[in-house]
């Protein structure tokens, strides 16, 4: 007599069942700006959302979450700081462990470093892609000293 | 969709909101930690953190036994009528003798205020007198006796009065002993006469015109000062008026056990000085802990200034004299073996350093300061000694040998501190119950390499021969009775448990060795029988019937037991029984549990965990 098993006890004729889910990316656009249409703030998705990401962890400063004081870029700390305690590989690797350790989403391709002692400023531009996707964007920042 | 917030952690608070967006799909991205919702929920998780906190320490700081804040703690003692102690100054008693060569006049007095130093763990601590001494000259020499000597600096605060402000006079001296305080108050800055104001915990009756103060401690450690109201609470200082208020400034417990002290007053002169220290310093200690507010307060609410019960008595006795009196015990006459009606019985627990005079001194306080005074008449106080009853312990536990990383001897050590430890926090107070079974709980846990462990348990009492010794040929002396080479005497011993009844094959009641008649023997029970012998280390009977012991009172009696004065061990000849209960061991009235580690063994056994098939 044919029997009928369970696929969880082993019924093999069964086809294996496979699924996928599609994960969007989407948060809060931190403009907070409101949609006219609904009065909602607008939401930041995909490529956008992670960018948007990348930009909030590198201009944390370490020591401001609550409770975690490792997190963050500290690249703040680095305006205050003389132009020659430091060079451009520091802050590239700053900005590498930061990513690397808090944005999974993020596959890091290129961070370029560019310091400006006489403006007391530095350009930093973060290259990467959004992971299980094919885009690539790239994040330009500026820390300057305000005054 | 409700989000519990009764969490205080803050990763459980933003688990919680994560779980929330993660049930309504609207975002996704709150699991990322550098993304705009992981930013907000974190101010929301941070936010919801700190109320939760403010209104738990709110909550908390309400109550007495829960408040961990001193200011709430003294707040809450202060409701329930009782002052917290400051730190209090320790006193030493001494004699001086003080030797003028020449020109030397036919009285001298020691001055109030007159300086002597004391050095304790090298730290040099000023000690002074508090009142006057005179003395007479007596072959040019003066000699004070009885010298009270008080820890600290004498110091004066002057307030001026203003009767229209109703403020406290504060004292910003953490090391103030309010118990020293004198509050004068003069008329104004020019006159010497002035009225002395009492504490108002001293004053039995308070009338409008009572000159009263209280002193308590504010919520920033200062103390303050606050008089009457002028009506019903005595009377208030009148603006002008000068408040003088002298006190000591004391180092506390630190000052304790000092015995040689100097007089260095007049060491510009040929002066011969000689001190005798009668008293060490003792009785100093710090300000009163929380643990110890939270105990006393209550105990002090439910006395009512009155002593009536039991407790009454140890409320009472540890709030005003816990300086010297480690614990307390007390029990009703109609309690005690034998009965004696019409009187209580005060058992003190001396803090360590406390000596004989000061103990005779806080005996004669409490009798005269407490007793006397808030008792039920015709009840008389009497002081009974602690009476300690060792423990000993002899201990087994299986070692498992895969875990083990060291010897079964280091791991013994390690045992024997653990019980150590253990009976030194659970037991050496009145009261303290001995429970084997949690002390063989902490062994169990104490290691993942020890199986198994199991308990013997023993009571044991001293025959102290020296000091009886001691006694006996001081009155012997006096006497005129030449000295034997050896004591004999009954000995009654009460344990203040039932003891085992005989067995045939284990003794109950056993001595240690010690010397009769120039021969080593012991006292132990006769096998099956109540009945005591003395045997020789051989195991032959010397006496058959040296007495008996008595299981259900726990009794053991020694009749004409011959101790010759050299060949024990130690103090003299300790009595070990066998308790009915191994269990559990409650000590009664003034009995105080402590441990023999003399006495008490540790040993460890690897268990390779073969099981056998055959016995």
């Amino acid at each position: 007599m044919a029997k009928a098993f369970s696929i969880e006890d082993g019924n093999l004729q069964n086809k294996p069942i496979t699924t996928t889910i599609v994960r969007i990316n989407k948060d809060i656009d931190c403009s907070f700006t409101p949609n006219p249409t609904t009065g909602d703030i607008y939401k930041a998705t995909d490529a956008n959302a992670v960018r948007q990401s990348v930009k909030n962890l590198l201009m944390t400063e370490k020591g401001s979450m609550p409770f975690r004081p490792y997190y963050g870029a500290g690249l703040e700390s680095i305006l205050f700081s003389l132009s020659t305690d430091l060079d451009e590989d520091d802050i590239e690797e700053r900005v590498r462990s930061t990513i690397n350790n808090y944005e999974p989403r993020a596959d890091l391709r290129e961070v370029k470093v560019s310091i400006k002692p006489d403006y007391n400023s530095a350009d930093i531009t973060v290259i990467f892609g959004v992971v299980n996707t094919t885009k690539i964007v790239t994040l330009g920042l500026t820390i300057a000293r305000a005054r | 969709m409700t989000i519990n917030t009764s969490d205080l952690d803050f990763y459980d608070i933003k688990s919680k909101l994560k779980t929330y967006f993660r049930n309504s799909g609207e975002f996704e991205d709150y699991d990322f930690d550098a993304s705009g919702l992981s930013n907000i929920l974190d101010v929301l998780a941070y936010n919801t953190h700190i109320n939760g906190l403010t209104a738990n320490m709110s909550i908390n700081e309400s109550f007495l036994s829960t408040s961990q804040l001193r200011s709430s703690v003294v707040s809450h003692a202060e409701s329930l009528g009782y002052s917290p102690k400051s730190i209090t100054a320790a006193r030493a008693i001494v004699d001086v003798s003080i030797t003028i060569p020449s020109s030397a006049p036919n009285t001298f007095t020691l001055a109030r205020g007159t300086s002597f130093f004391a050095s304790i763990d090298e730290t040099n601590y000023e000690f002074f007198t508090t009142e006057n001494y005179s003395a007479v000259n007596d072959g040019d020499t003066f000699t004070f006796t009885g010298v009270t000597l008080v820890e600290g600096k004498n110091k004066l605060k002057t307030f001026l009065a203003d009767s229209n402000i109703d403020v406290p006079y504060v004292i910003p001296d953490s090391t103030i002993d309010t118990s020293t305080m004198l509050v004068n108050v003069f008329p104004n800055g020019t006159t010497d006469q002035s009225n002395a104001y009492l504490d108002i915990k001293r004053v039995a009756t308070i009338t409008d015109d009572s000159r009263v103060y209280m002193v308590r401690e504010s919520h920033n450690g200062d103390y303050e000062i606050i008089f009457g109201d002028g009506n019903v609470l005595g009377i208030r200082p009148e603006t002008g008026n000068v408040i003088k208020v002298e006190y000591i400034a004391t180092n506390g417990a630190a000052a304790n056990g000092a015995k040689l002290f100097t007089l260095n007053e007049f060491g510009e002169t040929d002066y011969v000085i000689d001190v005798t220290t009668t008293s060490n310093s003792a009785g100093g200690s710090d300000i009163e802990t929380l643990q110890s507010i939270k105990l006393n307060a209550p105990l002090a609410y439910s006395a009512q200034n009155r002593l009536v019960t039991a407790d009454d008595y140890t409320g009472l006795i540890l709030s005003s004299y816990g300086a010297y009196v480690n614990d307390v015990t007390t029990w009703g006459g109609n309690d005690n073996v034998p009965p004696q009606y019409g009187k209580v019985f005060v058992s003190l627990n001396f803090l360590d350093g406390v000596d004989d005079s000061s103990k005779t001194m806080v005996e004669d306080m409490i009798k005269s300061q407490l007793t006397s005074n808030l008792s039920i008449m015709s009840i008389d106080t009497e002081f009974v000694e602690p009476q300690y009853t060792y423990l000993e312990l002899q201990t087994f536990f299986n070692i498992d040998p895969i875990k083990n990383t060291t010897t079964p001897e280091a791991l013994q050590t390690q045992v024997d501190e653990l019980i150590q430890s253990y009976m030194s926090v659970n037991l050496n107070q009145f009261n303290s119950v001995f429970r084997r079974s949690n002390l063989l709980s902490d062994i169990d846990s104490f290691s993942s390499v020890i199986l198994n462990s199991r308990m013997d348990v023993k009571v044991q009492q001293l025959i102290n021969i020296t000091q009886l010794v001691a006694d006996l040929e001081e009155a012997q002396a006096a006497a005129g009775i030449p000295f034997n080479p050896y004591i004999e005497q009954d000995y009654t011993l009460n344990f203040p448990v039932i003891l085992s009844a005989p067995d045939k094959d284990e003794f109950v009641v056993t001595t240690t060795v010690f010397k009769s008649d120039g021969l080593n023997v012991l006292v132990k029970n006769e096998l099956g029988s109540t009945r005591l012998q003395l045997v020789d280390l051989n195991g032959v009977v010397r006496i058959p019937n040296i007495g008996s012991y008595d299981p259900a009172k726990g009794e053991v009696f020694l009749s004409a037991l011959r101790v010759d004065k050299a060949g024990y061990v130690g103090e003299g000849i300790k009595v070990s029984a066998t308790p009915a209960n191994q269990s559990t061991i409650s000590p009664l009235r003034n009995y105080i549990f402590t441990l023999d580690s003399e006495a008490s063994t540790t040993k460890g056994t690897v268990d390779s965990g073969v099981t056998k098939v055959l016995l």
